[in-house]
């Protein structure tokens, strides 16, 4: 099926070319948060803010209901609305791979591109950390871009137990990634944004994925537990 | 039942609404003291409307480093080998420099009693004067996630509410100047129904929109905002005005003044809605 090109950046299914996605399995997903951990651990994300995070929504009705998980990470979009929102150029992307990726001596704090991305990917570093002098700038996942170059996978790829997690090149047509695209029906998250993302679902449900309408009549223990985790995570 | 675990902040907090309003004001006040080399009436406003303007101007530009995380690094917006054409804010950040530079030319064509050269500064300023309001307007529309931002009114929304505001402010420093007052009351009744018809526009549009847009609407007319926007912005601030200012006492000076005084309160809680508003449903996503 070919694709109607916008970006000049686009590598998908250029010959020649790596285009890395990751596939997450949702039926695989069990919610251990190990992936969360692992982000945590490798790139010292400070409290408050995610690079990779696994949110639940309970679904059904009792007596049969599960909890659903949706483990959320930025989409490393083909046409990515961050690279053009950013005034300065710190947002860009990696032609050979597609990382979207930031360069943190440029960034001025803008918040344009957090404004611009649908998945919420991105947030801002607090003004002090421990150990990493990178602080009040924009961050996001980076598909682990210095572990991939070294031919290994992305820490939370590597952590998860039930391989919910799957990454790869999906321009290499052997690759697992590109198997389970081409074979499983996959989703992924608002395709009607035009933003071509690179995290693919299996097990999607569009139902669950999206926010409803009680947003807007919200629950009170879905308020109290906002207010809580604002006290908790002030970044 | 709780759903999601994690919630998100919004990106652009209530301080870029300030700078949207004084911007726009800063915009129209210049305007203002330009069009004085062309319309007599407006002679008395040419000096104190571009002093103000200026003062507003410095205020905007402080207010919007401010705001970066990074404020020292504001710079880099016009450093040529970071600039990136496609993003609303690099247009910005150049029409804001280009309009201060200009404007300080002015300054000293003025000073100077140059009136050839002050006409054709005054010309070229107002046109980096009408980018201000269309460049903030772009900064909400390019994002096409978001509910009330995403939709190609906001520019030219921009442009009515810096008009508006900016002759309520200027009907402040006109006095008793009877020719100047009906100039402003004009322009007041004429952005102030421009706007007014966008928000129709706008309110349908959203209210008939997909989820998120429609739970936009919900949280700016009934939920959080509903007072805010439709009590203050809608009601308050430009319905109020425009009646006010075609009964016959909207001709007198006190009811210019009243008017502008509404005026410039809705024209602030507009800014301050529709920024907040089209942020609120997807921190829940």
């Amino acid at each position: 099926m070919s694709e109607t090109r916008l970006s000049s950046s686009e590598t998908h299914g250029v010959p020649g070319k790596k285009r890395y996605a990751m596939v997450i399995d949702l039926r695989r997903c069990i919610g251990c948060d190990a992936c969360m951990v692992a982000c945590k651990a490798e790139f010292d994300v400070p409290l408050g803010v995610f690079r990779t995070w696994v949110p639940y929504k309970v679904v059904g009705t009792y007596p049969n209901v599960r909890k659903h998980f949706m483990p959320r990470l930025c989409n490393h979009c083909e046409d990515p609305p961050c690279v053009r929102a950013c005034p300065v150029g710190a947002t860009y992307v990696v032609e050979d791979g597609g990382f979207v990726l930031q360069h943190y001596d440029r960034c001025i704090g803008c918040k344009a591109c957090m404004a611009s991305c649908p998945y919420n990917a991105r947030f801002m570093l607090p003004k002090s950390r421990t150990y990493t002098d990178i602080t009040s700038v924009v961050d996001k996942c980076t598909f682990c871009h210095h572990r991939v170059t070294q031919g290994l996978s992305p820490a939370c790829v590597q952590t998860c137990i039930g391989r919910a997690r799957i990454f790869g090149d999906i321009n290499d047509p052997a690759s697992e990634v590109s198997r389970l695209v081409s074979t499983l029906p996959t989703q992924v998250l608002r395709p009607e944004e035009g933003t071509k993302p690179h995290v693919f679902y299996i097990g999607l449900d569009r139902n669950t994925s999206e926010f409803g309408r009680e947003v807007y009549s919200r629950p009170e223990v879905l308020e109290e537990d906002r207010q809580a985790f604002n006290k908790n995570h002030q970044a | 039942m709780g759903d999601f675990n994690i919630f998100h902040h919004m990106p652009w907090s209530s301080a870029y609404s300030i700078y949207f309003f004084t911007i726009g004001i800063s915009a129209a006040l210049f305007f203002m003291s330009a069009l004085s080399w062309y319309r007599e009436e407006f002679r008395t406003l040419r000096s104190s409307a571009f002093y103000l303007s200026f003062v507003l101007l410095v205020v905007s530009g402080l207010l919007l480093i401010g705001d970066l995380s990074k404020p020292a690094r504001f710079l880099n917006t016009v450093n040529p080998a970071y600039l990136n054409f496609s993003s609303p804010l690099a247009w910005g950040a150049l029409n804001l420099l280009s309009f201060g530079a200009v404007s300080v030319a002015y300054f000293f064509m003025m000073r100077k009693g140059n009136e050839a050269m002050s006409r054709k500064l005054a010309v070229l300023g107002s046109l980096l004067a009408l980018g201000l309001p269309i460049y903030t307007g772009f900064d909400l529309t390019v994002h096409q996630n978001r509910p009330v931002w995403n939709t190609p009114l906001m520019p030219i929304l921009f442009v009515a509410l810096s008009l508006v505001s900016g002759a309520a402010v200027a009907s402040f420093l006109a006095g008793k100047q009877e020719k100047l007052l009906v100039m402003l009351r004009q322009i007041m009744l004429w952005s102030g129904g421009a706007v007014a018809a966008m928000l129709i526009s706008l309110l349908g549009t959203t209210a008939y929109g997909g989820t998120g847009e429609e739970l936009t609407f919900m949280f700016m007319t009934s939920g959080t905002l509903g007072a805010i926007f439709i009590g203050v912005g809608i009601l308050l601030g430009t319905a109020a005005p425009i009646l006010l200012l075609l009964a016959p006492f909207g001709r007198q000076q006190g009811g210019v003044m009243l008017a502008a005084l509404l005026l410039l309160v809705g024209g602030m809680a507009l800014r301050y809605s529709i920024l907040i508003g089209g942020q609120i449903v997807q921190t829940y996503f």
